[in-house]
């Protein structure tokens, strides 16, 4: 689970709980200026991820960690593909998140409307 | 990006997902992302491509309309289905989309209002009625009857 907020030019993600030990991360903070967009996406979770390296992946249980794929790197915490949210990112290490949230709908709105 | 606007044009923005999207577009979904953005990003881009392909002919269309009956004809007949669910459900909650399909419809005014030398006020209730016998599907008795009266307005 990711919590998401807005703070002043920044997107903070804190990883909660046990996912923080699986991810090897408490949390990042972005500048805004480096975050392209937020979107639900639940199929995400059932496509390719490239290779895990540092984190962990038990198969249908936890998504947590870095993976590469195609030169990029993408940091994954998601135990519920439902409730998955992508945020694109710009000159990060990171070319995009894909997080669990509690509110997808909140969080993509309130990302987004933190853009405009 | 004709994909997407036929996409988004026939169906509610919630009701687009990304796998719709990747399947229909034929891309990978990391390039979806690398390319737009977001659903919201790709969302944009087409509304913009919906504007220039079938909007902007529809107005110089319009620059040319001999009367109301016309200009309600043109309309009516026009492939807006993007603009008016755009208008509908994304305008209200997204203020780049609002702006988008304010900026269409005074275009679509001002073509009208050019065409048949009516105020821009009249010209924008002609959109509007269009508009809506867009909308309820069946024109053809509804513009008559506007258009005869329009007729002994102008």
């Amino acid at each position: 689970m990711a919590l998401i907020r807005i703070d002043g030019d920044s997107l903070v993600v804190v990883i909660e709980g046990l996912d923080k030990l699986w991810a090897f991360k408490g949390g990042m903070t972005i500048p805004l200026a480096n975050v392209r967009g937020a979107t639900a996406d639940p199929g995400i979770a059932a496509e390719p991820k490239g290779v895990r390296a540092p984190g962990s992946h038990v198969p249908g249980v936890i998504i947590a960690g870095t993976f590469h794929q195609d030169g990029e790197k993408v940091f994954w915490d998601v135990k519920d593909p439902s409730k998955a949210v992508v945020v694109e990112l710009a000159g990060e290490k990171y070319a995009r998140l894909v997080l669990q949230v509690d509110d997808p709908r909140a969080t993509v709105a309130l990302v987004e409307n933190a853009l405009v | 990006m004709r994909a997407a606007v036929g996409l988004f044009g026939e169906r509610a923005y919630d009701g687009v997902s990304v796998d719709d999207l990747v399947s229909h577009l034929g891309v990978h979904r990391n390039s979806l992302y690398k390319t737009f953005g977001s659903k919201r990003g790709l969302y944009l881009i087409a509304l913009r491509r919906h504007l220039t392909d079938d909007v902007r002919p529809l107005c110089d269309a319009l620059a040319g309309a001999s009367d109301a009956a016309d200009a309600l004809r043109l309309v009516t007949s026009a492939d807006l289905n993007l603009l008016l669910l755009a208008a509908i459900e994304r305008a209200p909650v997204d203020e780049e989309v609002a702006s988008d399909v304010a900026a269409a419809l005074a275009a679509v005014d001002q073509a009208i209002a050019g065409a048949l030398g009516v105020p821009g006020d009249l010209a924008a209730a002609l959109t509007a009625a269009a508009l809506g016998i867009l909308l309820r599907g069946n024109p053809d008795n509804a513009a008559t009857a506007l258009t005869q009266h329009v007729g002994l307005l102008t």
